[in-house]
C-alpha cells in the first residue's frame, strides 16, 4: 500500500492496473484518456495532475505531474476537485459518479460521452483505492 | 437494547412525545409568522435549527433511538423554550401535531439526567478558523445541534461529523468556502431544507445528502426590500415565500413563489419554483432580474455581469443528472407582478381527467387567466380540510357521490371570467369555496347519510349542490362558520382557530393562492414523494398515458398514490405533472417500495419521451425555460436505458436491487 501522488503510487498503480483489470471484462475495450486535476493538497495547497490512457481497455499511460496542466497530451475528459473528493473516491466513501453529480468534482468534455466511459473508469479508480492506503492530512 | 430503551420512554412516558417527533416531516412552517402568533422565541433567537420546533423534534427523536448522547448544548437548547405554544398553533394548522409535548418531554429528559450523562465537546481548528469568520455564536460541531440536521441534509445513518455555520452575508459565505477548499471540507448549503426531506428517506438519501464537512445554514441572510417603481424585491436566501409575498402584497405586487416555508432563493436554484402561476408569470430564470451568487472556488458574481460565460444555459439529455446548483444564491432580484383589482376566482369540477386537462390546455394556449391548475380531489380535500380524517371523508364524498375528480381552478380577472364561464357547464366561486372551506367538517359528517345517496342519483351531482337549486340547502345545512372548524381541533386550541378563521384572508380562496399555506397539509404526519416532470403538451392523450402509467407501477409497489396536479407552462406548450406517492417515513418496507417506483416510473418516463423528469431539471432554475425544456426531450433508446441503469446504479450504489 502506497501514498496517493506519490513516485510509488504511479509506479505500483500501473502495474496494479494492469495486472488486475481485464481490457475486455473490466474495461470494455474502451479508448478513451482522462486528465484528473487535485485542488488544494496539503501542506501547501498545491494542485497536482494525473493522465491516464487507455486504448482498446489498455493501460497506455498513468503520469503524475504537478501544476492543474499536462502538455504532452490531450485527454479526451479532464476532472477537477479538491483533494478531499479525491480522498473520499479513493477511500470508497463516495463514487465518481457521485462526486461529479453533486458538483465535487468539475468535468471537462461531453457528460454523454462521460457516461459511456464512467463505468470502465470507476474500475480503475476502484484498483487504485485497493494500493492507496495513505494521504496527507 | 431495544427493550431497555422502550422501557426508559415507558418509565418517563415518551411514547407520545417520541411517536410525535417521528411523525415530524420537516415542513418548515413553524419558522414563519403565517398565523400572527409571533415567532418561536427560541428560534428567534439562537437560528440554528436545533432550537426551532422542528429542531427539537429531530433531536428528541435522536436522543431516544440512541443516536446522539447529551451535551451541554442540551441544556441550553431546553432552557431557551418558554413553552409558549406557539409550535402547537403552527403546527397544528399544518400537521395537526403538537411539537409543544415534545418540547416538553425533552426538557424533562433533560433535567433528569445525571452530569455524567452529558458528553463532552472538543473544539477543533476548523471551529476556531470559522468562528473568525462568523463570529463565537454562529458556529457548531456540537452533535446535539448538528443532529438536528438530520433528515433534512443529514443522513440518518451518517457519523454526525459536521460542522454548522451561520453566516450573515455573501462575503461571508465566500471566506466560508474558501476555507472549506483549503481544508479540503466538504461543504453544501441548507435553506428550508423541506425538498431534502422528501429526498432523504427514499434510495436517493446518499446522493443528496452532505455525507460529513459544513452545513452552511443560510436563515440569517434575511434582507428584504421591495422596489415598487421596478416592480422588484431583493431577497436574501433565509426569506421565505410567504415573508416576500407578504411585502410584495403590501405594495400591491405578487411575486410568482411555491409554497410558503419555502426559500426563494433555494427554490430558484432547485426547482425554479412551480407554482399555479407560472403559466403567466414563467418558470426558471423568469422569475428574477439579477442573482448574487457565491461558486464553489468562493468567488462572488452577479449573474448579470458581463465577464462571466452564458449563466443560463444548461446541458440537456437523460444524462444530465445534477445534484448541486451551480451555486450558492445569496440574493435574488425577484420579479413581481401586478394585482388586478377584478381578479377573481373560478372552479370547474370535473369527473374525468380527459376533460379537465383539455380545458385548462385551452385556456393556457389562449392566455386566459392569471394562475391555473388541474387539482385532484386529493390536494382539493388535504388543502381545505384541517384534519386528516375529515379530508379522507371529504375526498370520499367527492369520489362516491359528487363525481368531482379533478377541478380546473383559476383566477383571472373579469374578462376572462367570462369567457370561462361560457366553455363550462357550471362554475363554483369564492363564496362556494369559502362555505366549503368552513363547512368541510360538516360536509364530511355527511358520508353514509341519505342526502348524499339521493343527491349521488342526479345527473351532475356537484352542479346540483354547488351551482343549482341545492345550493341554498348546503349552505344553510353545513352552518359553515369559524366556530364550527375550530370545535374540530383539541380543546385548548379551539378558542384560536375561532379567531383564526375569522380572518378573511383566512377564508378568501385567492389570497390562499398567493400565500400558499396550505400545501403543507399533505406532509401531515407523514411524507410523500412527489414524482414531478414537465411533458410536451400537444398530444394530451399521452399527459393521460402518462397517469395511467404512473398509477399501474405505483399499484404494482402497493402504496398510496395519485396525481397530484397537473399546470400549464410556457403558454401551454408544456404541462407540469405531480404524481404523488404517500407513504409512512418510518417504515423501512414502504421507503423500499417507494424507491423503486421512483426509479421505475423515471425510466419509463424517459422511454415515453417529451417528458422532462425532475432528476433532470434538478437545480437548474437559474436557467432559460428555453434552454431546458428545448429541444423537447426524446425518447431514449434501448442502449441509453442500459446507460441510465448504470448512472443510477452509481449514483444509489450497491444497495438498490433493479
Amino acid at each position: 500500500m502506497v501514498k496517493f501522488l506519490s513516485d510509488e503510487w504511479n509506479n505500483y498503480g500501473k502495474e496494479y492496473i494492469i495486472k488486475k483489470l481485464d481490457p475486455t471484462k473490466d474495461l470494455k475495450n474502451v479508448t478513451t484518456s482522462l486528465l484528473a486535476v487535485i485542488e488544494n493538497i496539503p501542506p501547501n495547497d498545491t494542485t497536482m495532475n494525473f493522465y491516464l490512457g487507455i486504448e482498446d481497455g489498455k493501460l497506455i499511460d498513468f503520469i503524475v505531474n504537478t501544476g492543474d496542466k499536462f502538455e504532452e497530451k490531450v485527454a479526451v475528459f479532464t476532472v477537477t476537485g479538491n483533494y478531499g473528493t479525491y480522498k473520499s473516491i479513493l477511500k470508497g466513501d463516495m463514487s465518481m459518479a457521485v462526486a461529479l453529480l453533486k458538483g465535487r468534482l468539475k468535468l471537462k468534455g461531453s457528460k454523454m460521452q462521460a457516461l459511456k466511459i464512467i463505468k470502465p473508469l470507476d474500475g480503475v479508480i476502484v484498483s487504485l483505492k485497493e494500493i492507496t492506503d495513505e494521504f496527507e492530512d | 437494547m431495544e427493550s431497555e430503551k422502550e422501557l426508559k420512554m415507558e418509565k418517563y412516558g415518551y411514547e407520545e412525545a417520541l411517536n410525535i417527533a417521528k411523525k415530524g416531516s420537516h415542513c418548515g412552517m413553524c419558522r414563519f409568522d403565517f398565523l400572527g402568533t409571533g415567532l418561536c422565541p427560541s428560534g428567534k433567537e439562537n437560528g440554528f435549527l436545533a432550537y426551532w420546533p422542528q429542531g427539537r423534534m429531530q433531536i428528541f427523536k435522536n436522543l431516544m433511538t440512541g443516536k446522539v448522547k447529551p451535551t451541554e448544548k442540551l441544556k441550553d437548547i431546553t432552557n431557551s423554550c418558554p413553552l409558549c405554544g406557539i409550535c402547537d398553533k403552527q403546527c397544528n394548522f399544518a400537521t395537526k401535531l403538537r411539537p409543544e409535548k415534545v418540547a416538553k418531554a425533552l426538557k424533562e429528559y433533560t433535567n433528569n439526567l445525571d452530569e455524567s450523562e452529558f458528553q463532552d465537546i472538543f473544539e477543533d481548528e476548523i471551529i476556531k478558523g470559522l468562528r473568525e469568520i462568523v463570529g463565537e455564536k454562529w458556529v457548531t460541531n456540537d452533535p446535539i445541534i448538528t443532529s438536528a440536521y438530520i433528515q433534512t441534509i443529514i443522513h440518518p445513518d451518517s457519523d454526525l461529523n459536521h460542522y454548522v455555520v451561520m453566516p450573515e452575508t455573501t462575503e461571508e459565505i465566500s471566506k466560508i468556502i474558501k476555507f472549506a477548499n483549503k481544508h479540503n471540507i466538504p461543504f453544501m448549503p441548507r435553506s428550508a431544507g423541506t425538498l431534502l426531506s422528501c429526498a432523504t428517506p427514499t434510495v436517493l438519501s446518499k446522493a443528496v445528502c452532505l455525507d460529513q464537512g459544513i452545513i452552511i445554514d443560510l436563515l440569517r441572510l434575511q434582507k428584504l426590500e421591495v422596489d415598487s417603481k421596478s416592480c422588484t424585491a431583493t431577497v436574501g436566501a433565509g426569506i421565505t415565500a410567504f415573508e416576500l409575498q407578504k411585502e410584495a402584497y403590501k405594495h400591491k405586487l405578487r411575486a410568482n413563489l411555491a409554497e410558503a416555508g419555502a426559500h426563494v432563493c433555494a427554490n430558484i436554484a432547485s426547482t425554479g419554483i412551480t407554482s399555479t402561476w407560472q403559466n403567466r408569470y414563467g418558470w426558471a430564470a423568469d422569475n428574477f432580474t439579477d442573482l448574487k451568487m457565491v461558486d464553489d472556488k468562493g468567488n462572488i458574481k452577479n449573474i448579470t455581469d458581463l465577464d462571466i460565460k452564458n449563466p443560463y444555459t444548461t446541458e440537456r439529455g437523460f444524462s444530465d443528472i445534477t445534484l448541486s446548483a451551480p451555486g450558492i444564491i445569496t440574493e435574488c432580484t425577484m420579479k413581481l407582478h401586478p394585482v388586478f383589482d377584478d381578479e377573481d376566482i373560478v372552479f370547474v369540477p370535473f369527473e374525468h381527467l380527459k376533460d379537465a386537462l383539455s380545458m385548462i390546455m385551452k385556456l393556457a394556449k389562449r392566455q386566459v387567466g392569471l394562475s391555473l391548475i388541474v387539482l385532484s380531489r386529493k390536494y382539493f380535500s388535504n388543502f381545505l380540510c384541517p384534519t386528516n380524517e375529515i379530508a379522507k371523508d371529504f375526498e370520499y364524498i367527492c369520489k362516491k357521490y359528487l363525481k368531482f375528480n379533478w377541478v380546473v381552478d383559476v383566477i383571472c380577472n373579469k374578462d376572462d371570467k367570462k369567457i370561462i364561464e361560457e366553455m363550462a357547464d357550471f362554475t363554483i366561486d369564492k363564496e362556494m369555496m369559502k362555505t366549503i372551506m368552513l363547512g368541510a367538517p360538516k360536509l364530511s359528517s355527511l358520508k353514509e347519510s341519505e342526502f348524499m345517496k339521493v343527491l349521488s342519483e342526479e345527473e351532475n351531482p356537484s352542479k346540483a349542490i354547488f351551482a343549482g337549486p341545492m345550493r341554498k340547502h348546503l349552505e344553510k345545512g353545513l352552518e359553515a362558520s369559524p366556530e364550527q372548524i375550530a370545535k374540530v381541533y383539541d380543546e385548548d386550541l379551539s378558542e384560536f382557530f375561532k379567531n383564526v378563521y375569522s380572518r378573511p384572508h383566512m377564508t378568501d380562496i385567492m389570497w390562499h393562492h398567493a400565500f400558499r399555506i396550505l400545501p403543507s397539509r399533505l406532509m401531515r404526519q407523514r411524507l410523500f414523494f412527489a414524482q414531478a416532470g414537465m411533458i410536451w403538451a400537444a398530444d394530451e392523450n399521452k399527459i393521460l398515458k402518462l397517469v395511467d402509467m404512473l398509477s399501474e407501477v405505483c399499484d404494482k409497489h402497493k402504496f398510496e398514490h395519485m396525481l397530484g396536479f397537473i399546470l400549464p407552462m410556457d403558454d401551454g406548450k408544456y404541462a407540469f405533472f405531480e404524481y404523488d406517492y404517500y407513504y409512512d417515513h418510518n417504515d423501512p418496507d414502504a421507503v423500499k417500495r417507494v424507491s423503486k417506483a421512483l426509479i421505475e416510473t423515471t425510466e419509463n418516463c424517459l422511454r415515453m419521451g417529451d417528458i422532462l423528469m425532475v432528476l433532470n431539471y434538478l437545480f437548474k432554475g437559474v436557467y432559460r425555460k428555453e434552454h431546458v425544456l428545448y429541444p423537447i426531450p426524446r425518447a431514449i433508446t434501448e442502449e441509453e436505458v442500459s446507460l441510465f441503469r448504470e448512472l443510477i446504479q452509481m449514483i444509489l450504489g450497491e444497495e438498490f436491487e433493479w
